[in-house]
């Protein structure tokens, strides 16, 4: 029988390292879409590159990314402390399987922020996110394993929109943050990871729930109308120029205030991610 | 496609235009933020024999190396970038990474016969390519020491050359 370690570790790794049939066909259909020559040339690189790493289970990037962990709980499944040790062990087993870059920061508060205590040799040693848990309906304990990168997180904004009960102001100001964020990130094409709340911890959190189901093929009116303004900017793959900036939007909305406010999280995931992998446990 | 082998000569590098697609493959080395400032004092004083390291015609390629691989930094970072012109003038002949670089070093590069090179991101594909790794200098910098790497048909698209960028 397979630990609880062992099948997070094996997730965690194909998360690293697998892209999905419905990001392989996004690509493929960009490709074919594509009129630039140096876009396509990247384009190709980057699907290369993902099958080359499924094959070998190695990192499809070098920056391998913050583990994120997002858990699924049915009604009749329970979550115990112990089941969470042992989610952290298969964490931490995956990132010396895969292997992570070893990039856990030592030292203390002041150390950790300044950098100035190096670095843990062990990939192992990188702590996983706090664990976002959500309930649903099947009867299931499902983990999913996002790796994060760096890139992505500099130039992700959790911002306030004033939204003058026009949807449209409000995809207007996304598509603006993520103009500038795509424009600067350099490993395009992207994703545009977007959740839409009350607070900023729920609107990051309605990110990440868009992290985990988005699909690629499955793109809602309000996902493409991004998506395709966006590309209007013509930033292209590497930033070499072309149409396709973005490949697609995962949009979660969420509650809203009563208010002239709403609560925008915006992450122009890179050109692997998001990358993840879901594991029943 | 313009296959390369390093080291790359004057007159490979004068053929070369903005756009062109190319594969590299020999010796290059590796070198980002922590460590270019640190082989820029070598080359100046004259120092980089003691480590074995050779200039002249070479690919300096903004990556760590780890246990993960290899894959391109943002060479527009300050530590990066300024290192552009004076490794040129010690021989180097193309700088390999990804971003826009500004106006000014596109104009640095012109001079000196050199070139920037934008390689994507594909750590798999890279490790599939290279076949040596050695830290030269520096070892005490992690992954961000310098490193000679024996690659074989690297693809990079020329992103600066003769004074043009690829993000004009």
């Amino acid at each position: 029988m397979i630990s609880i370690q062992e099948k997070v570790a094996d997730c965690l790794v194909r998360a690293g390292s697998t892209f999905r049939e419905d990001q392989k066909d996004a690509y493929r259909k960009a490709i074919a879409l594509e009129n630039s020559e140096k876009s396509c040339w990247v384009m190709r690189q980057i699907l290369d590159n993902a099958l080359v790493a499924e094959e070998r289970r190695s990192p499809l990037c070098d920056d391998t990314g913050i583990p994120h962990l997002f858990l699924e709980v049915g009604k009749n499944r329970s979550v115990t402390g112990e089941l969470l040790e042992q989610i952290k062990e298969g964490v931490a087993l995956g990132l010396r399987q895969l292997p992570g870059r070893p990039m856990a920061i030592k030292g203390d508060d002041y150390a950790r922020i300044d950098q100035s205590g190096g670095l843990n040799e062990d990939s192992g040693a990188l702590a996983p996110s706090p664990i976002l848990i959500k309930p649903v309906d099947e009867d299931v304990l499902r983990l999913t394993v996002l790796m994060l990168g760096g890139g992505p997180a500099i130039r992700g904004i959790t911002q306030r929109v004033f939204h003058k009960h026009s949807v449209n102001v409000v995809i207007d100001e996304i598509v603006d943050r993520a103009k500038e964020g795509v424009s600067k990130l350099g490993c395009s094409p992207c994703v545009l990871a977007v959740g839409i709340g009350r607070s900023q911890f729920e609107a990051t959190s309605l990110m990440m729930e868009a992290m985990v189901y988005g699909d690629f093929s499955k793109q809602t009116d309000f996902e493409m109308r991004i998506t395709e303004k966006v590309n209007e900017a013509n930033i292209g793959p590497l930033g070499l120029g072309g149409k396709h900036s973005v490949l697609a939007t995962f949009a979660k909305i969420g509650p809203q205030r009563a208010s002239g406010v709403r609560i925008v999280a915006l992450r122009p995931c890179c050109c692997f991610e998001p990358r993840r992998a879901s594991v029943e446990l | 496609m313009i296959e390369l082998t390093t080291p790359l000569s004057e007159e490979a590098i004068s053929q070369l235009t903005v756009g062109d697609v190319v594969t590299l493959t020999g010796y290059i080395y590796t070198g980002r933020d922590a460590v270019l400032p640190k082989v820029i004092k070598l080359a100046e004083e004259g120092r980089l024999n003691e480590y074995g390291i050779d200039l002249q015609g070479a690919v300096i390629f903004h990556t760590a190396v780890s246990p993960a691989g290899v894959g391109p930094t943002s060479s527009n970072k300050v530590e990066i970038e300024s290192s552009f012109e004076p490794l040129s003038k010690h021989g180097v002949k193309m700088h390999l990474g990804k971003g826009a670089i500004s106006k000014e070093t596109v104009k640095k590069l012109a001079e000196n016969n050199a070139v920037f090179a934008v390689i994507p991101p594909v750590t798999a594909l890279l490790e599939s390519q290279t076949i040596e790794c050695e830290v030269v200098a520096f070892p005490e910098l992690g992954m961000e020491a310098m490193n000679r790497l024996k690659v074989v048909k690297y693809q990079a698209i020329i992103g600066a050359a003769k004074g043009r960028s690829i993000y004009d």
